[in-house]
């Protein structure tokens, strides 16, 4: 690893991603959009740097590109509030701001990382108990998570499985199981749910 | 999206290498050239899939490259995998996660036997209880960062709220520069970026603040944490380190704040030993204004903190003897303070230079305060 700057790297650290926030709102290249929020995402996984994110709203920029039509836009803004979950007060910061909506949207994403990202960060705000928050574990969801599980894909099925066990009472995932399917509303499955060859 | 359909490069979209970004603004690019890419705690994992090995009978060498970065728990090569004609795809799992982040750095794009390889997560091989366990081990990882951190910011939030009260108490005299620089800068009005608190653009408390609050992220660069900030600083700390200067050009034309450099830190670093003499100085020389006779040990103002020791009077039996004494022993004291003061600015920048830890530097503030207080004393009482 390289040798430490001279300066103070917190304070670089604040100006830089100021610097990064300031560009991503004024640039009109979509190339420029990506990777800057491909790099707060990154920075979002370091717990250093949340109190810096906190200050510049930058979960409220995650949080507004989850609705952007550009789909590595969500893929990365969901990855970032994805790593920003499992902190306590980014975690309280977006429940606060509605963000559980936006994340539940973020399942029926046709790409198979939006997806994860989306399950984990719904676990991340569940944690340490989903019973505070019964939007996290609404029929819909759970119902998502139990097709989730019987997914080809393994790392959906892990996570889908993971969800249920932890963060659904056994009565809510029997009640969603034995809800009629053809009912369940609003999150289609991604389209990577089609089995494939091996 | 999730696969290609078995071709080779990547039965897995995550597999599939992607090309280095080649349209980065300058402040902003890395030392590598890097690909555009979110890593989550879903995306890593204890197995890595190395693509591109030369079919020349290597997978000894190749796990022990890779056993370099840490204990392997297993390894195999997966001959149903697609790879290029030659190749080999081998899957290798490491024994803790931290190892597999540092040799997926490490490893990816290294030659070797002649051929380059490519290295990245195998996520999918994990079963339930490992991908339980390795969000848990980052939830975990988590809360013990911040619960450090919190407990550093709040001290030297403490401390620097004392420290301000004392400082802005000051003369000119110090390098007290810029107090008031960089605090009016915030009519940033982005949506997302606030008006930015005073404190955080206040000299003094980034620095305070700064040193305090590095040392979670420096504690965490040894021991098992040490390649995930690594990993996020390779991202992140490669790019802002090598472009802090041109963001802090970029800022500064856009009227943001001033940030510190290393000599302005370094100056406005006062010990408390100094202040103490500092406004021992400031009483003297009033009484001195006041009348030349008094050597003004005594004060109207309540005395904070340690006293520091009281160079004995030697009574000369006359009074303009007296009075000669005095002038000379108020005069040493200054010579003294003066000489020491520019000693410790200049040790401080050859400390700050050295990377001293703060503790290191104030003890040795100290005695070398101690030394020449000690010295001058023993001087005057000789007379």
């Amino acid at each position: 690893m390289a040798q430490k700057p001279k300066v103070d790297p917190h304070v670089g650290r604040l100006g830089y991603l100021q610097a990064l926030v300031t560009e991503f709102q004024e640039t009109q290249s979509q190339d420029a959009k990506e990777q800057v929020l491909a790099n707060l995402a990154n920075f979002a996984y370091d717990p250093a740097n949340y109190q810096y994110l906190r200050q510049l709203q930058v979960l409220d920029l995650f949080l507004d590109s989850l609705s952007e039509e550009n789909e590595t836009l969500v893929e990365f803004a969901i990855g970032g509030l994805c790593n920003l979950c499992a902190d306590r007060a980014n975690r309280e910061y977006i429940l606060q701001a509605g963000g559980v909506p936006l994340i539940v949207n973020c399942l029926s994403s046709p790409s198979e990382e939006t997806v994860l990202s989306a399950v984990t960060a719904l676990m991340g705000l569940g944690s340490p108990s989903a019973g505070s928050h019964p939007e996290l574990t609404a029929r819909p969801v759970v119902q998502c998570m139990l097709r989730f599980s019987l997914s080809a894909s393994a790392r959906l099925r892990n996570l889908a499985q993971i969800f249920l066990e932890d963060f659904c009472s056994p009565s809510q995932v029997a009640e969603a199981r034995s809800w009629r399917a053809d009912a369940a509303l609003g999150i289609p499955l991604p389209r990577t749910e089609a089995p494939q060859q091996p | 999206m999730a696969s290609s359909g078995g071709q080779v490069g990547g039965v897995f979209d995550h597999h599939v290498q992607r090309a280095v970004c080649d349209s980065r603004a300058k402040y902003r690019e890395g030392r590598r050239p890097r690909a555009v890419k979110v890593y989550t705690i879903n995306l890593e994992s204890w197995y890595l899939l190395i693509q591109g090995v030369p079919a020349v009978g290597a997978m000894k060498e190749l796990v022990e490259r890779f056993a370099l970065y840490g204990a392997i728990e297993q390894y195999n090569a997966l001959d149903e995998y697609p790879a290029e004609d030659f190749t080999e795809v081998y899957l290798i799992k490491f024994l803790n996660l931290q190892s597999a982040r540092i040799a997926k750095r490490k490893m990816d794009e290294q030659s070797f036997f002649g051929g380059l390889l490519h290295v990245c997560y195998a996520p999918e091989f994990e079963t339930v209880e490992e991908t339980r366990k390795k969000l848990q081990e980052r939830n975990a990882y988590v809360a013990r960062m911040t619960k450090n951190k919190d407990h550093y910011v709040t001290k030297k939030h403490k401390d620097a709220k004392d420290f301000r009260g004392d400082f802005h108490s000051k003369t000119s005299r110090f390098p007290a520069a810029s107090l008031k620089t960089s605090t009016g800068n915030s009519d940033l009005c982005l949506p997302y970026s606030s008006e930015l608190p005073l404190c955080y653009f206040s000299p003094k408390c980034t620095c305070s603040s700064g040193e305090h609050v590095d040392r979670p992220s420096d504690s965490s660069q040894d021991g098992r944490n040490s390649g995930e900030s690594l990993g996020r600083c390779d991202h992140c700390d490669s790019l802002q380190k090598m472009q802090m200067k041109t963001s802090q050009n970029s800022l500064a034309r856009r009227g943001a704040q001033k940030t510190l450099t290393p000599s302005e830190a370094a100056d406005r670093f006062m010990p408390r030993t100094t202040q103490l003499q500092e406004r021992k100085r400031r009483r003297e020389d009033d009484c001195k204004r006041g009348t030349l006779l008094d050597a003004c040990t005594s004060s109207n103002e309540a005395v904070i903190g340690p006293q520091l020791p009281v160079i004995p009077k030697v009574d000369m039996h006359d009074d303009s003897l007296n009075t000669t004494a005095n002038l000379i022993r108020n005069k040493l004291k200054e010579l003294t303070f003066e000489i020491t003061f520019e000693r410790h600015l200049t040790m401080g920048q050859v400390f700050r230079n050295h990377n001293l830890k703060e503790k290191d530097y104030s003890l040795v503030l100290e005695l070398g305060f101690r030394k020449c207080f000690s010295h001058s004393g023993t001087y005057i009482s000789q007379m």
